[in-house]
């Protein structure tokens, strides 16, 4: 009876389970080839199309790299410091939402919560100008003030609803003890809020790594482009060489890649809840 | 008040009560706390919406130029061959991916929590997940790869086949090229709507499950029965969220065609920013942006309602 019991728990999962790997397949086929073609030169590439061939082109990868590496860095730095400042402006931001009652604190509340209506299509061509007129243009501070501004609206949001739900005896308990309300709240509130910090980081690293549109407007200059950008030009530059171009998306791809092996609990909560802000 | 959280710090702060003036003047240093975002939101989010509303009524070329002509540019639309064109291109467009990523992630899901194997539930998520990783530009430029009509996987895979006859310049040809951007990314899953709906799936309680299958339901009937009805809300996001999606995003469009062949890929995203960026219509540029601002505001309450009203019922 039990042998027949873990027969039958073993079968069940099994057409699930053919089902997936098919689709699993099928899903990292293409990379699997970008990464193969990647290792070849263009005669091998012409000559086998599927298969990997020796001897490996590691060639290629330096070659790629010696581009890619600047577009990297500045992607880096940008949504780097994009992500402190909007850590910092909304962990603030949302406690004050969170623990305080002032006059107009509605109103203040509504100019931030209603812009996730607003999409990005409307202000584009606007916004550039204003950026523009600003003296802006061609300077990190193009991006990284509008991607600021974006993502406080989200993080924001997200940050008030933690310190709400951090229960009241805390508080009473830090200011029991003679904590000035700075003090609540670095070393009690932002410590407690670590978790949803890393998720506002999160999302802002994801939305910022793979916006195209505004530095494509705002960015001339090749060495201060970010990788999204860079990406674009390095693919009309080495169109025709296959290797170089495919190992440039490799090394282009570890990044994240990175940030995904050393923080994928944060990473996949990062994106459903970058799911509010459409 | 019957938050005790706001109760209390403001009383520590004193500033719940007393004549308006003096509550400012008590608030201030809240107010100071909140001038960066504040002044950041009026600056770069506020200032240009409203500029796209005042600016969609005037002829404008982002400097100078600015002439008042009042509903000119939405008589403009009405008649503007290009943007009905664009306009039904994204309709189609958008409806085919709001079904193929709705129904692919759900059937994925489906699988996933239907395993016994609670780990291998985990890694197969994690490596649905993966593609992520890939930043959005390569999605598309390994999707360019692969329509290439020289050396592209899809006409390759096609030759060793055997299929030579169909062959094609996928993205070349007006009648393939819309067909072809519709199934960029295909088999992989969009990550959020994929994560939101295996979310809704795994909060339903076994029980229903066992007791369902003890009453003799198969896989088919009880996702029909039980797992559609009961993912409705996670469902309807993961819709919402891909037309939302898919209706101001155009760097696709951008990197993949340009909307050529003709106008033949071209949405009015993209005639919009070709409109402001290429041609200096930011007056014009402004009024698309208006329209599809209101439009996908109708959309998502029109969804919204539908949904909660036939949760209710």
């Amino acid at each position: 009876m039990r042998k027949r019991l873990r027969y039958s728990l073993g079968n069940r999962d099994l057409p699930f389970q053919v089902v997936l790997v098919c689709f699993g397949i099928v899903t990292f086929f293409p990379l699997v080839l970008v990464v193969i073609t990647s290792l070849k030169s263009n005669t091998q590439f012409y000559h086998n199309f599927w298969l990997p061939e020796l001897p490996f082109q590691l060639g290629n990868y330096s070659s790629a790299f010696r581009i890619i590496w600047r577009y990297i860095v500045n992607s880096v730095l940008y949504s780097g410091t994009t992500i402190c400042l909007i850590a910092a402006i909304a962990s603030v931001a949302g406690y004050v939402f969170a623990r305080f009652r002032f006059p107009f604190k509605t109103v203040i509340f509504l100019a931030f919560i209603t812009l996730i209506m607003v999409p990005g299509v409307l202000t584009l061509a606007p916004r550039f100008v204003l950026v523009r007129d600003l003296g802006m243009v061609n300077t990190p501070l193009a991006l990284i003030s509008v991607w600021v501004s974006g993502g406080l609206v989200l993080s924001t949001w997200l940050m008030r609803s933690y310190f709400e739900s951090l229960p009241q005896e805390l508080f009473d308990a830090a200011y029991v003890d003679g904590a000035a309300e700075w003090q609540v709240f670095t070393y009690v509130s932002v410590p407690l809020a670590r978790p949803m910090i890393a998720t506002v980081a999160m999302t802002t690293l994801i939305g910022t790594w793979n916006d195209l549109i505004w530095p494509l407007v705002t960015i001339t200059d090749k060495s201060k482009m970010p990788l999204a950008q860079g990406l674009m030009q390095f693919s009309s530059a080495y169109e025709t060489d296959w290797g170089t171009l495919f190992a440039g998306y490799v090394i282009s791809s570890i990044p994240l890649l990175c940030v995904f092996a050393v923080a994928m609990r944060q990473f996949i909560s990062g994106l459903t809840s970058g799911a509010v802000k459409a | 008040m019957f938050r005790s959280a706001t109760r209390s710090s403001s009383h520590a702060l004193g500033i719940s009560r007393g004549p308006l003036p003096l509550r400012l003047w008590r608030a201030k240093w809240l107010y100071l706390a909140l001038l960066v975002p504040v002044t950041l939101l009026l600056l770069f989010e506020w200032l240009p919406a409203f500029s796209a509303l005042y600016n969609s009524l005037y002829i404008w070329n982002g400097g100078k130029v600015h002439i008042y002509v009042g509903l000119e540019h939405y008589e403009r639309l009405l008649s503007d061959r290009t943007f009905r064109v664009a306009l039904s291109n994204l309709v189609g467009f958008v409806i085919f991916r709001v079904v193929m990523q709705t129904v692919l992630p759900f059937f994925a899901a489906e699988m996933i929590i239907n395993l016994r194997s609670a780990r291998w539930s985990y890694w197969w998520k994690i490596i649905f997940v993966f593609p992520m990783v890939v930043p959005t530009i390569l999605n598309y430029l390994i999707w360019r790869f692969i329509y290439n009509p020289q050396v592209g996987l899809l006409n390759e895979g096609l030759e060793l086949l055997g299929l030579d006859a169909y062959t094609h310049a996928w993205l070349g040809d007006p009648l393939t090229a819309m067909w072809a951007l519709a199934f960029v990314r295909f088999p992989w899953l969009p990550t959020l709507q994929f994560l939101i709906i295996l979310g809704g799936l795994q909060t339903i309680p076994h029980e229903v499950h066992e007791s369902a299958s003890i009453d003799g339901a198969g896989f088919w009937r009880r996702l029909l029965y039980i797992d559609i009805p009961m993912t409705r809300r996670q469902i309807t996001l993961a819709m919402i969220l891909t037309m939302l999606f898919m209706t101001q995003r155009f760097d696709l469009f951008l990197v993949m065609t340009d909307g050529g062949p003709g106008y033949s890929t071209m949405v009015p995203a993209l005639q919009l920013f070709q409109s402001a960026f290429s041609f200096l219509e930011f007056g014009y540029a402004s009024a698309i942006g208006v329209v599809l601002f209101v439009g996908m505001l109708a959309l998502t309450v029109i969804n919204l309602r539908v949904s909660s009203g036939a949760a209710a019922d």
